[in-house]
């Protein structure tokens, strides 16, 4: 039955070009405006027969792509930081309908190093530094490409300064039809050469 | 004797300019030409004072005062922004406390302004950009709501990683790395292909789970390495149903699980039960009979059992039934 259909891919016209950040403010405040205005005008007598198509979304034949799970792998200098990063990205999986299926948090690792405290000689005496890097994985269940796109570009617009991310996507797909008889099968008979020692 | 006087009439000068109106104001039209340096100061700083006084406003009322408390915040903090004090309404202490005091005020607040703030992802701004968004978003097919469904459907895994980090460069080298993962159940193999392929993946396929994983990183770009996992595939595929003249030189060692069939178990199970009857004068038996009897397959399952799967309590004891019927052991009392 799912081998059967065909996913059509949604793809976004000119919405993440190269000028981000205002451009992605323009779209939000345009649809911020539209979806106002929309409020507003309820009250009025305007009929909504139709639901609106939204003009930026175009809808492409080529078959989605499936990803079975998306983990997200964020690290960072400061834990309060990537506990707010944490309740950002929960909250916008949960809004955009993505399932989530774990999110834990790997302990930290501290990279520590003794340096000579002074330029010449005094060998004894040493000073120490360390590096603590705290982690969070967030794992997402049963994705589209479309929607893994969306969720990961916001997500990833949104990091914060000095927090790195590593995403793991494990996509599934079909045997290839060439893998599915072996070609001995279907080749004519050929002379076997002799086989050289 | 002019400059007594002059120092004089400037000393008047500068005892009139004090609060009290002065009454020779010709005087003082005059004076900053004839009054001496002292004089020249003090009237300077006054002049200053004045204009100080004259020039300073009130300062401005911060924005948080204007602020309603059901304002749209989103409109205050509309991205990602430093903070300002003036603009957020919280009364936030941060930084190492003074002596005997509290921490320090927003204020000019060094540390407040170097943390990276969320106050332009509160979670009603997070809403509106998901409500903005959701039109981007496919459904996932409903009939694929396990993971065996997805295993049925689509058996093969690929698994590639994605960087993000801040730096100078926005490539990372281990981003090429592609990882493909196959359950051998679901490709078309006869019992000779699996074996065949398994010898030649060797460390690569894994027999509890029986995953095939195959991990490719000699080029440089994700797609070729993408493109050379599938080749590898079907490379394997194709090679272990081909038959090598060779491969009829298998030996005992080369085998993946215990056959008893042409071992030497069944020989010398077979030739003991031959001089038994042999011995006992009865009917000649054939060789087929003896493999038919029951006893002999008894034995045959238990020394499979014991080779393939290891020793274990059942194992071993089914091994001694199966000899004790073999031979006609009465048991030891």
């Amino acid at each position: 039955m799912a081998a059967g259909w065909l996913w059509r891919r949604l793809c976004q016209q000119s919405v993440f070009p190269g000028n981000y950040a205002s451009t992605i403010l323009q779209k939000q405040c345009s649809l911020l405006n539209c979806a106002l205005m929309g409020t507003r005008l309820a009250g009025s007598h305007v009929d909504t027969q139709e639901p609106k198509t939204n003009p930026l979304v175009s809808v492409s034949d080529e078959p989605e792509t499936l990803y079975k799970r998306l983990s997200l792998l964020v690290k960072g200098h400061d834990k309060a930081v990537l506990d707010s990063y944490e309740y950002f990205a929960v909250l916008a999986a949960k809004e955009l309908g993505i399932s989530i299926e774990k999110v834990h948090k790997p302990p930290k690792t501290i990279e520590r190093l003794t340096l000579l405290k002074s330029v010449h000689i005094y060998k004894k005496h040493r000073v120490q530094y360390e590096m603590r890097t705290h982690y969070m994985c967030l794992e997402l269940k049963y994705l589209t490409s479309s929607t893994a796109r969306v969720y990961l570009e916001y997500v990833q617009r949104n990091l914060p300064e000095g927090v790195a991310m590593e995403v793991k996507k494990t996509k599934i797909e079909k045997i290839p039809e060439h893998i599915k008889e072996p070609v001995w099968d279907t080749l004519p008979q050929v002379e076997e050469t002799e086989i050289k020692s | 004797m002019a400059l007594c006087r002059a120092a004089e009439r400037a000393g008047r000068a500068c005892a009139a300019l004090l609060p009290r109106s002065c009454g020779s104001s010709g005087a003082y039209s005059t004076a900053p030409a004839l009054s001496s340096r002292a004089g020249q100061q003090r009237e300077a700083s006054l002049r200053r004072r004045g204009r100080t006084s004259q020039v300073v406003r009130p300062h401005l009322a911060p924005r948080t005062e204007k602020m309603a408390v059901d304002q749209d915040w989103s409109s205050v903090y509309p991205t990602a922004a430093v903070f300002k004090p003036a603009s957020v309404p919280l009364p936030i202490r941060m930084g190492y406390p003074v002596k005997r005091g509290v921490p320090p005020p927003k204020e000019g607040n060094l540390e407040l302004m170097k943390i990276p703030n969320f106050l332009h992802l509160t979670p009603p701004a997070i809403k509106k950009h998901c409500a903005a968004l959701r039109d981007f978003c496919t459904e996932w097919p409903s009939a694929l709501d396990s993971d065996e469904k997805c295993e049925q459907h689509f058996p093969i895994e690929i698994e590639t990683v994605d960087y993000v980090s801040a730096g100078t460069s926005i490539r990372n080298p281990k981003a090429r790395v592609v990882t493909l993962r196959v359950k051998l159940s679901n490709l078309n193999l006869d019992e000779h292909a699996r074996k065949k392929l398994v010898k030649l993946v060797g460390e690569r396929y894994c027999a509890d789970t029986d995953v095939l994983t195959i991990t490719t990183d000699r080029c440089p770009l994700r797609r070729q390495n993408y493109d050379y996992s599938i080749h590898l595939l079907t490379v394997l595929y194709h090679e272990s149903w081909k038959t090598e003249m060779w491969e009829s030189e298998k030996s005992e060692e080369d085998m993946e699980e215990y056959v008893w069939e042409n071992s030497c178990s069944q020989r010398n199970a077979l030739a003991t039960l031959l001089r038994i009857k042999a011995s006992e004068n009865l009917s000649a038996v054939t060789e087929e009979e003896l493999l038919a009897s029951e006893v002999v397959k008894n034995y045959r399952n238990s020394v499979i059992a014991l080779k393939n799967e290891g020793e274990t309590e059942s194992n071993v004891s089914q091994y001694k039934e199966s000899v004790k019927k073999l031979l006609n052991i009465q048991a030891v009392p």
